[in-house]
């Protein structure tokens, strides 16, 4: 602050520099919506070409004949590749459902005991939770393969279910503690007063308040669950267990030069979580900011 | 660790407060409870298998991982990990990848945050596209943009043949040379959504009446940002910048589906290199051995993780 007041350019210098500032913030983001979405879009003019007419160069910049075989493909159940990534999909839903739930109902009482209650080794205890993020998973994984196969649950939707619960609870306990930071104290505290236990005052006043809070939670763990992939690539080796990322590079492998199959897979294979993110971006953004900066 | 609330006494005003921790923790016995169920899954998942870790790593275990027949050979796994060529590779690899993509990809989310803090139409829209890379699947994203860097067909190696500025389409990831830089360009492609997301929140904190102050006062734009807003955003920036590195010193779908750590080990990192030893060589020792200095690494970097979120904590409950 000191060093702003001694130093005093004339008001015209300061607007002029601060439009080149405005300027140059604009041009910026220019590039950088470039640099974003060329890709993608790429990804889906690919997507509608033949795959004779992917490999060509120069190639065409956009499909002279653009079809929509592929995606036909990808979701024809009498097909055998469309059988397939139905049934990856199907599988990729039903994991990153259940995980999500069972991450949420876990989440959610730790969450509020970390804000609210001051108990021997609470602060331990809530950075070793933290501390689960910064590891990953290949730490985890041998020794997770060998407990999976002594449970049992090898090629199991179980063996994905618990894993990403665990990776996926840090985060969501790390951000429903910052809205439970950001709900007043004294409205539960009224409640006690009218005779509420605290598990009621729990319940009946903070539980609906935190709802956004539980909504962006959801939100990232059926993300994290959705995306993953190197658990996914070592516990699951049964074709009809495969979730989508797997299921996707074992097309790949199989059909080396069909670009305009893999692109379209891509592209539906990010629709959920994209649609599900933009609609939802309020309460996401809120969510994962809400812990590292305080209003 | 000192971090002690005072509203948290709410409910237990009349206890007493000097007295044993096995009474404290008697006396706080029903909080437990509520935290209870996370810390048994964090147990099974995550105290089991760093233990695990730690023991194979002084054994030698068979390839099919038939646990009986593990023989014990010392600190082997680790002489031989710090005699190998391949580590230093490696390890040199992984230092390019994270701070390069580290420094990227805050520099270039930070200035994002910066150019879309103002209001102007289709803020929004702009937005929400800036962040799609940052949703979907690494697996897919890693896919896109082998097919960009497609060294026959790719749409960066056309556009250069067509402007006349080279006479065939290069091989981005097919070459030791540029095959790192090529794929940290993905990886920032896929992070600066994260670091514009939280510098976005930490501008909305920078309380306006200092800038319009700042600004009669006669402060140009930069030194604003130097002098007003940048100190302000220091510990959101702090925390940005340990979580990024984190999450690229941690990297692995990235490099594993583009290249599998190819061409000559030009780009393996870390991880991609213990899961190659571990899953594709089924040498779990050294594996282990890696996981374990990499552990060690991480415990570093978290205790300042830690410190500079109680930092966080500790403004928060003075405030």
């Amino acid at each position: 602050m000191s060093a702003t007041t001694e130093t005093s350019p004339s008001r015209a210098s300061g607007r002029r520099r601060f439009d080149g500032w405005r300027w140059a913030g604009r041009i910026f983001l220019v590039i950088m919506l470039f640099y974003t979405a060329v890709p993608m879009i790429w990804m889906l003019i690919t997507s509608i070409k033949s795959g004779f007419a992917a490999m060509q160069f120069p190639p065409q910049w956009w499909p002279d004949e653009p079809t929509l075989a592929s995606y036909q493909k990808l979701l024809d159940p009498q097909n055998s590749v469309g059988q397939d990534f139905l049934r990856f999909f199907w599988n990729s839903l039903f994991v990153s459902t259940i995980t999500t739930i069972l991450s949420v109902s876990v989440a959610v009482p730790a969450a509020y005991a970390f804000s609210r209650f001051s108990f021997p080794g609470r602060n331990f205890l809530f950075f070793s939770v933290l501390l689960r993020n910064m590891f990953p998973a290949v730490i985890f994984l041998v020794p997770l393969f060998i407990l999976m196969r002594l449970l049992g649950l090898v090629n199991t939707p179980g063996s994905l279910i618990l894993t990403y619960m665990t990776f996926g609870l840090p985060l969501a306990i790390w951000l429903l503690k910052g809205f439970y930071d950001n709900i007043p104290i004294q409205l539960e505290q009224a409640a006690r007063i009218d005779g509420a236990t605290r598990l009621r005052a729990f319940v009946t006043i903070v539980m609906p308040l935190s709802v956004p809070g539980i909504i962006a939670t959801a939100i990232y763990s059926f993300i994290g669950a959705w995306n993953e992939y190197i658990y996914a690539y070592t516990f699951l080796n049964k074709n009809d267990q495969l979730t989508l990322p797997i299921g996707i590079q074992r097309f790949f492998s199989e059909n080396t030069t069909d670009f305009p199959g893999l692109m379209a897979a891509s592209f539906l294979m990010s629709v959920p979580v994209v649609v599900l993110f933009l609609v939802l971006q309020r309460y996401f953004v809120r969510a994962l900011t809400e812990g590292a900066v305080k209003h | 660790m000192t971090i002690v609330t005072g509203q948290a006494e709410m409910s237990r005003g009349a206890v007493p407060v000097r007295t044993g921790v096995l009474r404290k923790i008697w006396v706080h016995r029903a909080d437990y409870a509520y935290v209870l169920p996370a810390i048994v899954v964090m147990l099974i998942v995550i105290a089991y298998p760093i233990y695990y870790t730690i023991d194979l790593s002084f054994f030698k275990t068979p390839p099919g991982l038939q646990l009986k027949d593990k023989i014990f050979v010392g600190f082997d796994n680790y002489a031989a990990i710090l005699t190998s060529e391949v580590f230093w590779k490696v390890t040199l690899n992984t230092l390019t990848w994270t701070i390069a993509s580290t420094a990227l990809s805050f520099a270039l989310g930070f200035a994002a945050a910066l150019a879309l803090h103002r209001d102007f139409l289709g803020r929004g829209v702009m937005r929400a596209i800036l962040i799609i890379p940052w949703v979907i699947s690494a697996v897919a994203a890693s896919y896109i943009w082998k097919w960009i860097y497609h060294s026959d067909f790719g749409i960066i190696g056309a556009v250069l043949v067509e402007l006349h500025i080279l006479d065939r389409p290069p091989n981005f990831i097919d070459s030791v040379n540029t095959v790192l830089p090529s794929l940290i360009v993905v990886n920032i492609w896929r992070e600066f959504p994260f670091a514009m997301i939280m510098m976005m929140a930490g501008l909305q904190t920078v309380p306006d009446q200092l800038l319009r102050a700042a600004k009669v006062d006669g402060a140009n734009a930069w030194q604003r940002f130097w002098h007003v807003t940048f100190p302000h955003l220091s510990n959101v920036s702090t925390v940005t910048i340990l979580l990024l590195a984190v999450a690229n010193f941690n990297s692995f779908i990235i490099p594993w589906i583009m290249t599998g750590g190819g061409p000559a080990n030009a780009s393996h990192i870390w991880i991609t290199h213990i899961y190659e030893l571990a899953f594709g060589r089924q040498r779990w020792g050294v594996a282990a051995a890696y996981s374990v200095l990499l552990f060690i690494i991480l415990m570093t970097l978290g205790y300042f993780y830690v410190r500079a979120l109680s930092g966080n904590e500790r403004k928060e409950r003075g405030a």
